[in-house]
């Protein structure tokens, strides 16, 4: 009974031009949108990687010089795009993709695509994700808002419940027409995807699968509340014109208005410095560290001064920085948990507001949300603090005897050997789905909510 | 009761009681007032933590230029032997960070309004005689999440929802009336349609622009004592009209729609989609042609030059960079003599070559300025197609915080940072000392707003990128009223 009623559903959903026209316009958009996305990947990616193979290439070729001068020139460390960008860019315009790895400081990220383009990029990022989370739901509507109410009006409800068909039944049946219909317009797209999944050479092909199957694992959920949120407000709308109006209100509270709330309310909850704070309270600590360090290891506590000679300045560069990284690392952290907590909350209002919890979850198995920019971050990090660390060691090895020539001390090409080219490969699967249970559990509590109350909201009678 | 006015009065008052009593108008503008208060206390949030970085930076620099007049002063007078990193009498030094010296922009009366683009694009620089790679590329702190999501402010509130309560309040401005039979019953009295449905749109309208318009107004004029002089008080006239012009858009869009003839439930869904078209789809697929067109150069070649830029400068300025180093143990050689310096070699070269690595970027990064310009220049020509566009532009210019006023921001920085470098140059190079007359006579940041006139040009060119569709729209619902089937 329940196919049959999705059957007669879905073909009326074709015969009213509604399925072939709006669905149309949507599936193609979305196919387009994906070939685009394809295709300025693979372009980003392949100049990037080239990039980072000179980058090395040069600091390898250095001439003789102070190893110190050596990591003045650093090194510049490129953030790889993941495959599934193109669905979800995620964050990534919103933080840096470039890092120049120099010597004192732990450098930001750098390079905000957002940064580079104008006030038009705050309406939205075009993207699959951005067209499925914003406009989905809206689609779900337009085809779905008189699934109940319009049979209620033209009395065919009442008919159809007098011949021994259960309420619950007629649920599943509508539902199974909404989502029949979904899944027939996002077909192509998800053929497409796997086709780009599949011809990716590299050896990782099982995890973006998986990844890839994640991701259509969370829109099904958000869709399918979506899909119940609609038939529920369809049944208990006394006409279909309330029901459209009741459920479009619902849309922009829910996809619009809320998400905007709810980065207020976490930012209120878990509070984060502004720019100068936090670089104002990382100096005063570094300060202070230094000053300790310095007293108790070098037996000064005024740093770079006359009390040290030269041919000790290698061992004072290594104490230095190691009193910075602990320092840094505790401040860097904080900033970064504050963030991750207030994604978190924003995940918990998800119960309420179901994209909040999608747009984690998607860019999640995207890899291109926050955690997975924090582990580059942290690679890079390390990475400086290696060539640190090298360039230090050598200084110590080499504490000259030249009292005040320290500067005219040079390295050659086999110090800059000694330093690995930076090889970063990004998280699998298993931490992108550690990082998104709340979202994932959300997304799956939202939809059962949804289920009860819509069965709860099915006419028992007519 | 043939004269029209007097008809447009008592339909007014008719349909102005009929709404009073179903409570919707209320229930609209009760829940424009609360988003709007809502907006408002965040846009002073906002302006209020800008203003105080500002101040902080200000006192900051005035703190750290008295401290290091003071030490300069210890240093000359033999109290103090100079530190060869922090000395105060060798522009090397103060030329770079030791100066703290800062370019600020300032915010505007109207800022809280509309944050813009203030939360990606700095507004200030500290200012140093090194490669503008070493500071132009800083960003404000902010979860990018939060960025992503965007901020409410007074900008979101009317751009995106305005135009909703609108519809919820007129989409069935005429639909409604025929579909329950009372539209025969009104226009077999001797009344035009056209003056009823006038009517009809002013009650709904009134309050709604009134409460989007004042309630903004007369916050910002109570918090915001430094509104009050003619020319900020025009920009917020500007502002006002702006509003207006963009809710009677949408008003008028309805009443077309309505003047179409169909169901209620079509003009809902007609509505929301030319909603969701307009402000939603149209400003993003803008923004993808109008960066596919204009694009800035890659940032991956940026940060490949600077490398390249580096390894040459390092490799020219090799000999200077590995010069001695007796300053730490024998400080006293950094004493000024006769208004004359020893200027560390390592530090002249390290001045030399970000001098180079500047000159040779200067290019490159003029191109990401430029394209940006572009880009801007290609939205504002095409920004008519949405409304969306033409208000969010125009409201985020007008409280300062637009694409182009911080172009025009970084153009100041960079006129700025070559005067800086041009000060300190000769003195680095020929070993001048730094004296305390210096300090007041140094370059400073001043800043200059953009031009008056070329902001109110564009804020009235947008007004009439917004009324001229409002009008046609006027006109087609006028004809298509008059062919207006009642049954």
């Amino acid at each position: 009974m329940i196919r049959r009623i999705a059957w007669r559903e879905f073909i009326e959903f074709i015969r009213d031009g509604r399925l072939p026209l709006v669905g149309g316009l949507f599936a193609v958009l979305l196919v387009v949108l994906l070939a685009v996305g394809w295709l300025q990947e693979s372009n980003l990616n392949s100049e990037r990687s080239a990039a980072q193979g000179m980058d090395y290439n040069d600091w390898l070729n250095q001439k003789n010089r102070h190893p110190h001068d050596a990591a003045h020139q650093g090194m510049h460390v490129f953030k790889p795009i993941p495959r599934l960008f193109l669905i979800d860019p995620g964050i990534d315009p919103f933080v840096g993709s470039t890092i120049w790895l120099r010597s004192h400081r732990q450098s930001e990220v750098k390079f905000r695509p957002a940064q580079d383009l104008t006030g038009l990029q705050r309406f939205g990022t075009l993207s699959a994700a951005w067209m499925l989370q914003i406009l989905g739901p809206l689609f779900v509507i337009v085809l779905g808002f008189g699934a109940l109410s319009g049979e209620r009006e033209q009395g065919t409800l009442r008919q159809t419940l007098s011949l021994g068909v259960a309420p619950q039944q007629i649920l599943w049946g509508k539902a199974l027409a909404l989502a029949g219909s979904l899944a027939l317009l996002l077909l192509p797209a998800l053929l497409l995807a796997l086709t780009g999944a599949g011809s990716a050479i590299e050896q990782d092909r099982l995890d973006l699968l998986i990844r890839l199957i994640l991701l259509g694992v969370g829109y099904a959920l958000y869709l399918g509340i979506a899909i119940f949120v609609t038939l529920a407000v369809s049944a208990v709308a006394p006409s279909s014109r309330i029901s459209l109006v009741l459920l479009i209100g619902l849309w922009i509270a829910s996809v619009i208005v809320a998400p905007r709330i709810a980065a207020d309310l976490s930012k209120a909850w878990h509070p984060n410095p502004t720019g100068v704070e936090f670089n104002t309270r990382l100096d005063n600590d570094l300060e202070h560290r230094y000053r300790k360090v310095w007293k108790e290891k070098l037996g000064t506590e005024k740093r770079w001064g006359p009390e040290l000679p030269l041919n000790r300045w290698g061992e004072a560069l290594k104490v230095d920085d190691h009193a910075g990284y602990e320092v840094t690392d505790e401040h860097f952290a904080r900033l970064w948990d504050a963030f991750a907590l207030q994604q978190q909350s924003q995940e918990w209002i998800g119960l309420a507001v179901p994209v909040l919890a999608i747009r984690g979850f998607s860019m999640g198995m995207a890899g291109t949300d926050f955690f997975h920019h924090r582990e580059f971050a942290q690679a890079a990090e390390r990475q400086r603090r290696l060539i640190q660390d090298t360039m230090s060691k050598d200084l110590i090895e080499h504490a000259d005897p030249l009292g005040n020539q320290h500067f005219s001390y040079k390295a050659g090409s086999s110090l800059w050997a000694s330093v690995p080219p930076f090889e970063y490969s990004p998280p699998k699967v298993g931490f992108a789905l550690r990082h998104n249970k709340t979202s994932l559990f959300v997304l799956l509590a939202g939809l059962l909510t949804w289920i009860g109350i819509a069965h709860l909201a099915m006419p028992r009678s007519a | 009761m043939t004269d029209p006015f007097r008809t447009f009065l008592l339909i007014f008052r008719h349909e102005g009681r009929v709404l009073f009593a179903d409570r919707s108008l209320w229930l609209v503008t009760a829940i424009l007032a609360g988003l709007i208060f809502y907006a408002l206390y965040n846009g002073f949030n906002a302006t209020t933590i800008r203003e105080r970085t500002i101040t902080y930076l200000r006192d900051l620099q005035q703190e750290t230029q008295r401290y290091t007049i003071a030490q300069l002063r210890r240093i000359m007078e033999g109290k103090e032997l100079p530190d060869p990193f922090a000395n105060p009498a060798d522009p090397a030094a103060i030329g770079s960070g030791m100066g703290r010296h800062f370019a600020v922009m300032p915010v505007l009366p109207l800022a809280p309004l509309a944050f813009g683009q203030s939360d990606i694009q700095p507004d200030y620089y500290q200012i140093t005689y090194r490669s503008k790679a070493n500071f132009m590329y800083d960003t404000e702190i902010e979860n990018p999440w939060n960025l992503l999501t965007g901020h409410f402010d007074l900008c979101f509130v009317i751009v995106y929802v305005l135009p909703l309560l609108v519809f919820s309040l007129s989409y069935n401005l005429l639909s409604a009336e025929r579909e329950h039979g009372t539209l025969k019953m009104l226009l077999s009295q001797p009344v035009d349609l056209s003056t009823i449905v006038a009517g009809k749109l002013a009650v709904r309208a009134l309050p709604v622009l009134l409460c989007a318009t004042l309630l903004p107004a007369m916050v910002l004029l109570v918090l915001r004592p430094q509104l009050f002089d003619i020319k900020n008080l025009f920009l917020l006239v500007l502002f006002i009209a702006e509003i207006i012009a963009y809710g009677l858009f949408w008003f008028v869009l309805a009443l077309l729609v309505n003047a179409w003839g169909r169901s209620s439930g079509t003009n809902a869904l007609v509505l929301t989609t030319s909603w969701v078209f307009l402000v939603l789809v149209l400003p993003v697929i803008l923004n993808v042609i109008v960066s596919t067109i204009e694009p800035v150069p890659s940032r991956t070649e940026l940060a490949a030059r600077t490398r390249v830029i580096a390894i040459h400068t390092l490799n020219r300025y090799n000999d200077l960079l590995s010069a001695d180093y007796r300053y730490t143990t024998q400080p006293e050689i950094l004493l000024p003599k006769d208004g004359k310096i020893d200027v560390p070699i390592r530090r002249k070269g390290l001045f030399l070559l970000q001098r180079d690595q500047d000159q040779e970027l200067q290019e490159l990064l003029k191109q990401f300025e430029t394209q940006l310009a572009a880009q801007q220049a290609l939205v504002d020509r095409f920004s008519f197609l949405s409304p969306a566009i033409v208000v969010n532009e125009c409201l985020t210019m007008l409280a300062g915080s637009g694409t182009r006023r911080h172009l025009h921001f970084r153009e100041l920085v960079d006129r700025f940072h070559r005067e800086w470098k041009a000060y300190f140059e000769p003195r680095i190079l020929r070993g001048v000392a730094i004296k305390e007359a210096d300090f007041h006579s140094m370059p400073a940041f001043t800043w200059q707003e953009q031009s008056f006139s070329a902001v109110v040009i564009d804020a009235l060119v947008r007004l009439l990128q917004i009324l001229i569709p409002t009008l046609l729209m006027v006109w087609l619902t006028k004809r298509w009223l008059f062919n207006y089937r009642v049954i």
